[in-house]
């Protein structure tokens, strides 16, 4: 894959992150600390979080076109990676109550959910362009006297 | 070599003759060439020389430095290279699929998505290769003929 094509899906990854992780900060804030009260420069911290997820990822380009398992391979790294910086952000920050195991375990299955989903996303609208190539190989395939 | 074309009543049968002092490489390129501009390409497996219609071949990989060609059920080796078949064979439906295959869009069955923003191309036989996500537009436009 092309590093450029690499960039373009991390980007992509990057701003579904932001989307996610903002949901996911109303959610967990919400249920474990509902009365917490910041000024404007938190609402840079989804796009500071995703992006820190998003870089370390980087490390895992390779120019060679990888076969299944090493994708996969490659995604349960990205979640690692991303997990691992979650984490630290959970640890380091004094406003999260990480002594409590409940919160560590909602914010490593949040990031999870969010993986998931950002993952899932790109499959359905990957599962869409499949469809329309679909649709177009039959009309090619009629065109060219084969059904 | 000089070249001549006569052209010929329909009455006459097509012919591309060649007349050469020995048959050497260049003069089997030129009859490959023909060849396959009527649809056949030349083949080796175990030793021996095929001739395979182009309309039966699945595909052409690229392996090591040699080019392979894929049937339903065999597979040949042929000395041409995969960016000398994409140009010779352009106007018979195949298409670069990845820097190493030659697809023949007839014998795609049908597209799915595959992990990572590929593609993979379920064959006649039931075989699937993949598509390359640098190859994707490229296919989108022979599909609807731009």
């Amino acid at each position: 894959m092309s590093f450029k094509q690499f960039f373009i899906e991390k980007l992509s990854l990057f701003f579904m992150l932001t989307t996610l992780i903002t949901i996911a900060i109303f959610v967990i804030g919400s249920a474990f600390d509902a009365e917490a009260r910041f000024g404007y420069e938190a609402m840079l911290a989804p796009v500071r979080y995703a992006a820190c997820c998003v870089l370390p990822t980087f490390a895992t380009y390779s120019k060679r076109e990888l076969k299944k398992k090493e994708l996969i391979a490659r995604m349960a790294l990205e979640l690692v990676l991303i997990e691992a910086v979650m984490l630290f952000f959970a640890f380091t920050s004094p406003v999260i109550d990480t002594s409590r195991i409940s919160v560590v375990l909602v914010i490593a299955g949040s990031v999870l959910i969010i993986y998931t989903m950002a993952r899932l996303f790109s499959w359905l609208r990957e599962s869409a362009e499949a469809r329309v190539l679909n649709e177009d190989l039959q009309r090619f395939r009629q065109l060219h006297g084969q059904k | 070599m000089d070249v001549e074309i006569e052209q010929v009543g329909r009455e006459r049968k097509e012919q591309v003759l060649i007349r050469c002092h020995a048959v050497t490489e260049e003069v089997r390129e030129i009859a490959a060439f023909v060849k396959s501009r009527q649809g056949r390409l030349t083949g080796m497996k175990d030793s021996r020389q095929y001739e395979i219609a182009v309309s039966d071949i699945y595909y052409f990989e690229s392996v090591d430095g040699k080019t392979f060609l894929y049937t339903k059920e065999q597979v040949y080796e042929t000395a041409y290279r995969i960016y000398e078949l994409e140009s010779m064979l352009r106007s018979k439906n195949f298409l670069r699929v990845s820097k190493s295959m030659l697809l023949n869009l007839m014998k795609i069955r049908s597209i799915q998505s595959a992990l990572n923003g590929r593609f993979a191309a379920v064959l006649l036989s039931g075989e699937e290769v993949i598509i390359s996500r640098n190859y994707v537009k490229g296919l989108k436009a022979a599909l609807r003929g731009e």
